[in-house]
């Protein structure tokens, strides 16, 4: 672990210079007591692949202060799997009429349409960061043979719900937005809801699994083509 | 009802405060005021909590009406500025009587004009701040930068404030937003150590150029290419004020609306107060950076938020 100089009010964390299933443990653990920890003069902490920045109140830490404080609370921090962690199930239509890039996957991948869905589908993906938009979750790892790289060309418009692969993550989109993943079905599954309290169901701790529907129970459900 | 009819909005006029903490792990911005030295000196001519919601005003051509009187003080960028077609000052207060019109003209000097009122504008706030960010569709009214026809709410004040106090502020400490070269304190930080020394020499002898793209999200700088030994980073949590080095090798100062994690190299980042007059600055303004230690930068901080205390 190191804790680095970010800003005149921040700090940012280090748990290991690459991304790992062990690394993001110790990150989400790491996360869990910094927020266990009711800190007033902790203001922000946004966790990530491998890091963690925490901006402070400079009336109450000092650069050389917050790091001593950060070092004893997180000396310890482990890399175990919380048993506890439930997996949240997300609903999805894998179909040509929204999977705008199924399509060319099965070409480029050389897999039918069932096969993409069943590597997709079959995996429990951990949430790495939140970043980009609101609730837009960075989820890994995908299946090395449906990993493919971002579009060249972004789209102007990717609809609210798409959910989409780039190399080895996937994500779904929170909101109407552009955007260059590789767009292969599409759920009403909200990950940002501005009428829940916390704002979105979903967290740095949760673990996602798909779960394949079809397009009359994806149109029951109250989406759209 | 009591508050300002809005006739005329303008063309980006946001609602703001000092920004929406706590939701950053979800990909929600800070937001808030640009310029804070402007917005908190207004909440102090009129004797307001710090917090209190304000106009951020980035275009001409904003009139109000008012239905109830109300004390009310402009600071910020340069303007004209009339109530009732006569012509006033910004950075002081003056009561408002039901009837009147505050007018927001030709923008002379700077970017943002701030407009304050006593107590502040009655509006609910959305997450623990009235803060607009438009691209989040979160805060203001609705989410959306104020528009004609709009509503802002305040409450009647029941003595006249001037019959208190009358607040105007000593013009030596009166911002200019039109000097030569905007000189920006930078603290090393994140990735220093990927840009050799011969980049960061290059970095702080050079004038940059600030451009066209500029907005509440960032600043971008033309000017000397920097290289980082680094092609991209994994994506971390950016801080305001750091400024990433994309592969074109051109600055980004990364200011209120800043995405909340991010993929490129930062060879440091902009103390806040120099992030405050940079958000008054046009297109073309000229841009050094200058080293500064945290201890010095710390200090500087904490001597800024106490002149607001």
């Amino acid at each position: 672990m190191e804790i680095k100089l970010a800003s005149v009010d921040s700090v940012i964390i280090y748990f290991s210079h690459d991304i790992s299933k062990e690394t993001s443990l110790r990150v989400k653990n790491a996360y869990k007591l910094l927020n266990e920890n009711k800190n007033k003069a902790f203001i922000e902490i946004i966790p990530s692949y491998n890091s963690i920045l925490v901006s402070y109140d400079i009336f109450t830490y000092d650069f050389e202060s917050i790091s001593i404080v950060l070092k004893k609370l997180l000396e310890n921090v482990s890399c175990e799997e919380n048993e506890n962690n439930h997996v949240i199930n997300i609903d999805v239509y894998y179909g040509l009429d929204v999977g705008l890039d199924l399509k060319r996957l099965c070409e480029v991948c050389n897999l039918s349409i069932e096969e993409i869905i069943t590597l997709h589908s079959s995996k429990v993906y951990d949430v790495h960061a939140i970043g980009f938009l609101p609730g837009f979750a960075f989820m890994a790892s995908v299946d090395d043979a449906i990993a493919i790289s971002r579009l060249e060309t972004p789209r102007k418009k990717i609809p609210k719900g798409s959910v989409a692969i780039a190399n080895n993550q996937t994500a779904v989109y929170p909101s109407d937005s552009p955007g260059g993943w590789n767009i292969i079905g599409k759920t009403t599954f909200e990950f940002f809801d501005k009428k829940l309290e916390s704002l979105s169901p979903i967290s740095i701790e949760s673990q996602i699994k798909f779960n394949p529907i079809s397009k009359e129970e994806f149109l029951l459900q109250g989406g759209t083509i | 009802m009591s508050g300002f009819e809005v006739i005329s909005s303008g063309i980006f006029t946001l609602l703001q405060d000092k920004g929406r903490f706590g939701l950053t792990h979800l990909g929600v911005t800070n937001s808030g005021v640009m310029d804070e030295y402007a917005a908190l000196m207004a909440q102090k001519l009129l004797h307001n909590e710090s917090n209190t919601n304000i106009l951020e005003i980035a275009f001409s051509n904003v009139v109000l009406k008012a239905t109830q009187d109300t004390t009310l003080c402009v600071t910020g960028a340069k303007c004209e500025f009339f109530i009732n077609d006569q012509s006033r000052q910004s950075w002081q207060t003056y009561d408002i009587n039901q009837g009147d019109t505050v007018k927001i003209g030709k923008i002379t000097q700077g970017q943002r004009v701030y407009l304050a009122v006593k107590d502040g504008f009655d509006i609910p706030k959305e997450f623990g701040s009235n803060a607009t960010t438009v691209k989040e569709k979160i805060g203001g009214i609705s989410g959306q930068q104020i528009k004609s026809n709009d509503f802002l709410p305040y409450k009647k004040q029941n003595q006249k404030f001037s019959n208190l106090y009358h607040q105007r502020l000593q013009p030596i400490h009166v911002p200019k937003y039109d000097e030569e070269v905007l000189t920006l304190r930078v603290l090393l930080s994140y990735q220093e150590e990927s840009f050799s020394a011969l980049e960061k020499e290059k970095f702080f002898n050079s004038v940059y150029t600030v451009t066209s793209d500029f907005n509440r999200m960032a600043c971008k700088l033309s000017g000397e290419e920097i290289k980082s030994d680094l092609d991209g980073i994994i994506s971390e949590g950016i801080s305001f004020g750091s400024i990433q080095i994309p592969k074109d090798g051109q600055p980004i100062v990364l200011l209120k609306e800043r995405q909340t994690i991010g993929g490129y190299p930062k060879i440091g980042s902009v103390i806040n107060i120099d992030c405050f007059k940079l958000a008054q600055r046009k297109i073309g303004t000229k841009i050094c950076f200058e080293p500064i230690d945290i201890q010095t930068a710390q200090e500087k901080l904490k001597d800024f938020y106490l002149t607001f205390k």
